[in-house]
């Protein structure tokens, strides 16, 4: 007999819809659900990211600092009056550079072998300093058409980044499906065991932060196309946000067990309970800690609900 | 299609210790080489660098006459060598099937997996073992909980999987029972028809003479012999491992006769035991009794052990030199004067990285104050150090510096160093070499004179057999057959191992 386990996070996500709902009466409205998917949506790019390297038994301490980079870099390159053909290019440029910032982390942490969280963290100061390099103080920005843009569009009535999303999950599936997300889950699961059995454990770390790279880079792009101007620190609260989303969605910081769809609704379960803290009215110098107890409360009910189990027998 | 490798004059070293100096081996197809040798003498060593886990530093290697260099695991396994790791090379997360498979899964147009084939496949080689293992035992089972002995068997068809022309197995049988033992000879033989080249590397003297056709012998990384199994005594292959001193295996000892054990006190007493895998065990320890515990492997043994211990929850009655006690806590168990020395050396008994110092005294800190008087611990250490006669460079080398046999002896004098009344051993000999095992048994025989008491679990028969005073056979979770005295023989404990009852023996 298989027993079926609902995965905890999803029990978190009925319980914070619930709770919207009887704060929020017009939280299911396609618009409402639009406003609040467009401001997770960089939030979601990067936890995805970040839930790949975690998977592989890494982590990625510099991905909220890519998003900075990414954010100052369009914001000056593109400005209030660029053309489109411009922000194309300035946006694949954004992605390749991210994919080039993650080279850098896999680098140090595949092929030299050091600390992945010693080495992120101290790559993250490297792109953070770099980022206001580039836009010392806020400023620049994008035409409103785009933001506009990014706000406002929902073909077939539904919210611009529920596609993002669904192209997300379809790539992961994918990757899921071949023999790369077998790699990803031995590497992650038992280095030594899939460098024995003949997996390429180098090539597969290294790529793990590639795709982070990439993938906070695509968050830098939605950040900007939200706010529509530079901030050379405004990714820097996506890093521990995006780590605690994967936690919470069901992936092991040890590696092996995970995925990327348990991080998505992680990163979705942590906006939404900003949203009740938020719309109960409680008092704006509470909402930092109401906000922080929730989720230590969540990181923590795993744990508890087994002592309680195991007090029992 | 015939294949032969051939391994010249390796050498490997780590550091400034040499773990091969000049080691040598042939294989051809359709033969089974036995590479034979005590532990730490580079049979581990010498199968990783034909495999190309670890790359040597001298001499050749030669697959059909050509001379071969593999720089990854991925190069040997291209030319057609794999291997069944000693300490497996699974990963627990994922499934039987994601691990077989792993690196040469079965693929779809367009790169995507193909789980029909891939399922359909597994359970083909599933089936190779099947009637040994648990029915339960499927494609999507992960490997994470398995016990060890069909983790083995998945580490066995994962090498099978990729039809390779040299197939190593290194102490593959070390956690199998009889019948997954007989059933892998069976397959070996198959494979031997199939014209495939064999590398068999055991500590099983009977299992080498059953399945090897030739030997070679590695002593202190380098080949002291080679030659044609039948025809060859055990003792002979015995004197080349062992240098110069023939280790017999069975102690000198004088065990208690039935009658003696009697008039002695009884140290420990079980009554009716329940625990997960455990149905209602009862049994008595007296002091000074070397009582052995065996039966196929996952009868229960483990868990009897560890419910012992407080680490499993369980029922029923426990007696300790008289006075009652149910241990929920491991610690408790520790108070009242038991010790339970685990098998998994690696994982459940040492800190790898750490000190053989530390290693020693972790249960026994408490003893030695705040702050920590060091200089009385380090005594207190190389006491036992020397007292187990410990082969070490210094007792501030990593215990992962030690050979299998010394390492074990570090786990028991961790436990020794508390002065337990009652010693516990779960298979403490697995991959042990003979040597080692001979001094270990002196060891048991010397703690039981002393008036400890030893329960010992073990999956080797002629342990059991050549060194304790009685023998409980455990199936099934119970205990059904003891054997003492004239009816302890190898016969009636493999009868009784495979379920034969006490009256259908005696």
């Amino acid at each position: 007999m298989r027993q079926i386990r609902v995965p905890f996070v999803l029990w978190l996500f009925i319980v914070a819809i619930l709770v919207n709902l009887f704060l929020q009466p017009n939280f299911l409205l396609p618009v409402t659900i639009n406003n609040n998917l467009r401001v997770l949506l960089p939030l979601i790019l990067v936890a995805a990211g970040q839930a790949v390297v975690i998977l592989a038994g890494g982590i990625d301490i510099s991905a909220g600092a890519i998003v900075s980079i990414v954010n100052a870099f369009l914001a000056t390159r593109i400005g209030l009056n660029g053309d489109p053909g411009t922000a194309a290019l300035m946006m694949a440029l954004a992605l390749l550079a991210g994919m080039a910032f993650g080279a850098i982390n896999g680098f140090f942490v595949a092929i030299l072998r050091l600390q992945p969280i010693i080495t992120t963290y101290a790559t993250s100061f490297l792109f953070a300093g770099l980022a206001l390099l580039i836009l010392p103080n806020p400023g620049g920005g994008m035409p409103s058409s785009f933001t506009k843009f990014y706000h406002d569009t929902m073909p077939l009535g539904l919210p611009l980044a529920f596609y993002v999303i669904a192209l997300v999950m379809l790539a992961w599936y994918g990757l899921r499906q071949a023999r790369y997300g077998r790699y990803l889950f031995a590497v992650g699961g038992k280095a030594d065991a899939a460098f024995q059995t003949g997996v390429p454990v180098s090539t597969i770390q290294f790529s793990t932060y590639v795709i982070s790279g990439l993938m906070s880079a695509f968050g830098g792009i939605a950040m900007t196309l939200l706010t529509g101007s530079g901030n050379a620190q405004i990714g820097d609260p996506l890093t521990l946000s995006a780590i605690t989303a994967v936690v919470i969605g069901g992936t092991a910081l040890r590696g092996g067990t995970g995925g990327i769809g348990g991080a998505i609704i992680g990163a979705i379960v942590l906006g939404l309970f900003r949203n009740i803290v938020s719309f109960a009215n409680i008092a704006t110098w509470w909402q930092t800690f109401v906000n922080a107890a929730i989720i230590v409360l969540a990181l923590a009910m795993p744990g508890l609900i087994r002592l309680l189990r195991r007090g029992s027998t | 299609m015939s294949v032969s490798l051939s391994a010249r004059n390796i050498a490997k070293r780590y550091g400034a210790t040499v773990a091969l100096a000049d080691a040598s081996l042939d294989v051809h197809a359709g033969e089974v080489l036995a590479l034979i040798g005590a532990n730490g003498s580079g049979k581990s060593t010498l199968s990783k660098i034909i495999n190309g886990v670890v790359v040597l530093d001298g001499g050749q290697l030669r697959l059909d006459d050509q001379v071969v260099e593999f720089a990854s695991p991925y190069a040997a396994k291209r030319m057609g060598i794999a291997t069944v790791f000693q300490e497996l090379s699974l990963v627990p997360q994922l499934t039987v099937a994601e691990n077989i498979w792993l690196t040469h899964e079965p693929l779809k147009r367009g790169g995507l997996i193909n789980k029909q084939t891939l399922r359909h496949k597994t359970e083909e080689l599933l089936d190779l073992f099947a009637g040994t293992v648990s029915s339960k035992l499927e494609p999507d089972t992960p490997v994470g909980p398995l016990p060890p002995d069909e983790k083995q068997i998945i580490e066995i068809l994962k090498a099978i999987s990729v039809e390779p022309r040299v197939l190593i197995l290194d102490e593959a049988t070390a956690s199998l029972d009889n019948r997954q033992v007989q059933r892998l000879f069976e397959l070996v033989t198959q494979w031997k028809l199939q014209g495939k080249a064999i590398v068999f590397v055991s500590h099983r003297m009977e299992e080498i003479f059953q399945i090897g056709d030739r030997y070679s012998v590695l002593r202190n990384g380098t080949s002291v012999g080679e030659g044609v199994l039948s025809g060859t005594t055990r003792n002979e292959l015995v004197a080349l491992m062992v240098q110069g001193a023939t280790a017999g295996n069975v102690v000198a000892r004088t065990r208690p006769t039935a009658e003696e054990l009697a008039a002695r006190n009884v140290q420990l007493a079980v009554t009716d035991l329940q625990a997960a895998g455990v149905h209602g065990v009862t049994f008595q320890l007296h002091a000074g009794e070397l009582l052995g515990l065996g039966g196929l492997r996952g009868q229960g043994q483990h868990q009897l052990l560890l419910a012992m211990f407080g680490a499993l929850p369980s029922t029923g009655e426990l007696t300790i030199d008289g006075a009652p006690g149910h241990f929920t806590h491991p610690r408790q168990a520790m108070q009242r004067g038991l010790a339970l020395v685990p098998g998994e050396r690696g994982s459940e008994g040492l800190l790898l990285r750490r000190s053989i110092l530390e290693n020693f005294l972790i249960p026994s800190w408490r003893d030695f104050g705040f702050p920590l008087r060091m200089r009385k611990a380090r005594e207190v250490a190389a006491n036992m150090a020397r007292s187990l006669s410990l082969k070490m460079g210094g007792l501030d080398d990593p215990v992962s510096s030690l050979s299998g046999g010394n390492a074990q002896k570090v786990v028991i004098g961790k436990w020794l160093l508390r002065d337990p009344h009652v010693l516990m051993l779960d298979d403490p000999t697995k991959g042990i070499d003979v040597g080692a095992k001979a001094e270990f048994y002196k060891l048991l025989a010397r703690l039981c004179d002393e008036g400890k008491s030893v329960l010992l679990y073990s999956s080797d028969d002629e342990e059991l057999i050549g060194l304790c005073d009685r023998v409980l056979v455990m199936h099934d979770g119970n205990i059904r057959v003891e054997l003492a005295g004239a009816a302890l023989t190898k016969s009636h404990l493999v009868a009784a191992s495979l379920g034969a009852t006490q009256e259908e023996l005696v």
